[in-house]
């Protein structure tokens, strides 16, 4: 059934449309206000000063459960609230509306029937004479049982959320703790001594937040010699990592059981082609060498995996490049081709290895690529000082990029002390 | 930062994806879904056309080889045009010039499907 209520001014010719409507509208309207206080959608409720009942209508009547009978002059107020109620009404709710006259919108607790409690609204308000005297009060009971378990329904979801933020911050804690056991993996925590050779290392990571994908190591090989690899791996973050982790591992188990530098690369080759072949593909360059002491220098047998050419500085002041041109990438095809080369480290030589975040940099006002050239001529311009020197001044070097240095660097340095005492007797 | 746009097109040899603005660790899964998404046929010719790369990481050259798979996986063939200088050095230095078939320019290498890939 539908009434029309925005009727404001009708159309010539509807006026018996509007008397026929008007008729239904007021036959569905309460017929007195009796009814209307007997049966309205909240409770009523009228008592003397010291809350003793005088009226109370049936809405509210039906909640309690009580016969009117046993209520009007009989119960005040308070009965019918719960003992926290009821407490709540004496301490607040009473002292508040004697003092102000009215009390609005208070939450309590009435028992309803069946021995359950109900949460209401309760507005009071004190009726006084024309001479301003308090003669009773008037009180209206909301429903609010709606209202409390929409409340309750919040307070749950809200303490969810509490929850939720709690464990993601337990989350991201332990998230950080594991990243940086990780990176710690992928790095030697130091270099081990080698007799007759000293080493220097350096590692830059471009963003604390992505794993890094440069790693180097030196460990021994057996027959006194040692085995070392600097190498950078595609991309950035836990998958790069993951197959730095692979790289690293691979290549010292190779280096077990075979030394041989384009062999050890082709070992790593297979094992990375056959594990990222489908989708996510990954790879990584890397130069791989053995060093074997022999009479106050060491021999270097190194090959490379499409890897920037190592340098060697001279003791004499020089530097050059041990090119090691058309080794491939590892990990792209089945079979692929690294380039080896030898080289002899003299006391006073140090051999250098560099990830491209070095030449790669970008340097001066106008960005421009630093470059193999630059790097040679730095590194002649050093005076020949062994591995530890050289690592210090190409951090500062690193350093004087500033934010055009944006990649991570590996550098590791091997080198022949040039205070060797003669030749051969101690090595 | 330069966003990376990747625009499709049809030549003759196959598809031709013109690849403009950075292509590194963030854009590089760009160039993997455009690929993916490519209807490509066996026996036709990929290629990238790279004139407008402003610049290529170690990511970029992982999808770039990401291409390359997908490519032979549909038994196709995939070719680089255009490549800028830096890129090409990269690539140089990777040993990748001699895995990718290399042509100075989109035109070029859609018209010479049967000497590519």
């Amino acid at each position: 059934m539908m009434c029309r209520t925005d009727q404001s001014a009708p159309e010539p010719g509807e006026e018996q449309d509007v008397d026929a409507t008007d008729a239904v509208f007021t036959s569905l309207l309460e017929d007195s206000a009796e009814e209307l206080y007997e049966q309205a959608p909240c409770g009523y409720l009228s008592t003397l000063m010291d809350g003793t009942i005088a009226k109370i209508n049936t809405t509210l009547l039906d909640w309690l459960g009580l016969e009117r009978s046993r209520v009007v002059g009989r119960m005040r107020f308070a009965d019918l609230l719960t003992v926290g109620g009821k407490l709540y009404h004496e301490t607040h709710f009473a002292p508040l509306l004697q003092m102000k006259g009215e009390v609005s919108g208070i939450a309590m607790d009435i028992k309803t029937a069946g021995k359950q409690r109900m949460p209401a609204l309760v507005t009071s308000k004190v009726k006084t004479s024309e001479d301003g005297e308090p003669m009773l009060i008037r009180t209206t009971v909301f429903d609010a049982r709606e209202r409390r378990a929409y409340e309750a329904e919040l307070l749950r979801g809200r303490k969810a959320a509490e929850e939720a933020r709690r464990q993601a911050e337990a989350d991201r804690i332990r998230l950080q703790e594991a990243l940086a056991v990780l990176q710690q993996s992928l790095l030697p925590p130091e270099l081990p001594e080698v007799p007759g050779l000293e080493t220097g290392s350096y590692y830059h990571t471009a963003s604390p937040d992505l794993l890094g994908g440069d790693f180097y190591d030196l460990f021994p090989v057996g027959s006194g010699r040692w085995a070392f690899f600097l190498g950078d791996v595609c991309g950035k973050g836990p998958q790069a990592a993951a197959v730095t982790s692979l790289t690293r591992h691979t290549l010292r188990a190779a280096a077990l059981h075979d030394a041989d530098p384009v062999t050890v690369l082709n070992t790593l080759n297979t094992v990375l082609h056959d594990r990222y072949t489908s989708g996510d593909t990954r790879y990584c360059t890397a130069i791989f060498g053995v060093l074997e002491p022999d009479d106050g220098h060491f021999g270097v047998h190194l090959a490379s995996g499409g890897h920037p050419s190592a340098l060697i500085q001279r003791a004499d002041g020089s530097a050059d490049y041990l090119p090691t041109p058309g080794g491939l990438l590892v990990g792209v095809l089945p079979q692929a081709s690294f380039t080896a080369a030898r080289a002899r480290l003299l006391p006073g030589d140090t051999l250098l290895l560099y990830t491209d975040g070095l030449t790669e940099a970008r340097t001066g006002p106008d960005r421009e690529l630093y470059g193999d050239d630059a790097l040679r001529a730095f590194t002649a311009a050093q005076p020949p000082a062994g591995p530890k020197a050289l690592i210090t001044a190409l951090s500062g070097l690193l350093a004087s990029f500033g934010d055009g240095l944006d990649d991570d660097t590996a550098l590791l340095a091997l080198g022949v002390p040039a205070a060797l005492p003669t030749p051969g007797a101690k090595v | 930062m330069r966003p990376l746009t990747i625009t499709t097109r049809e030549a003759v040899t196959g598809p031709v994806l013109e690849i403009t603005g950075d292509l590194d660790h963030e854009t590089a899964p760009e160039l993997r879904k455009a690929v993916d998404d490519l209807t490509f046929a066996s026996g036709q010719l990929l290629v990238l056309d790279l004139a407008g790369l402003a610049f290529c990481d170690s990511s970029g050259i992982s999808a770039l080889l990401s291409a390359r798979n997908l490519a032979i996986e549909h038994g196709g063939r995939i070719a680089l045009a255009a490549v800028p200088a830096n890129t090409t050095r990269i690539l140089r230095i990777v040993g990748l010039d001699q895995v990718f078939a290399i042509h100075p320019n989109a035109a070029t290498a859609t018209a010479r499907r049967s000497a590519a890939g």
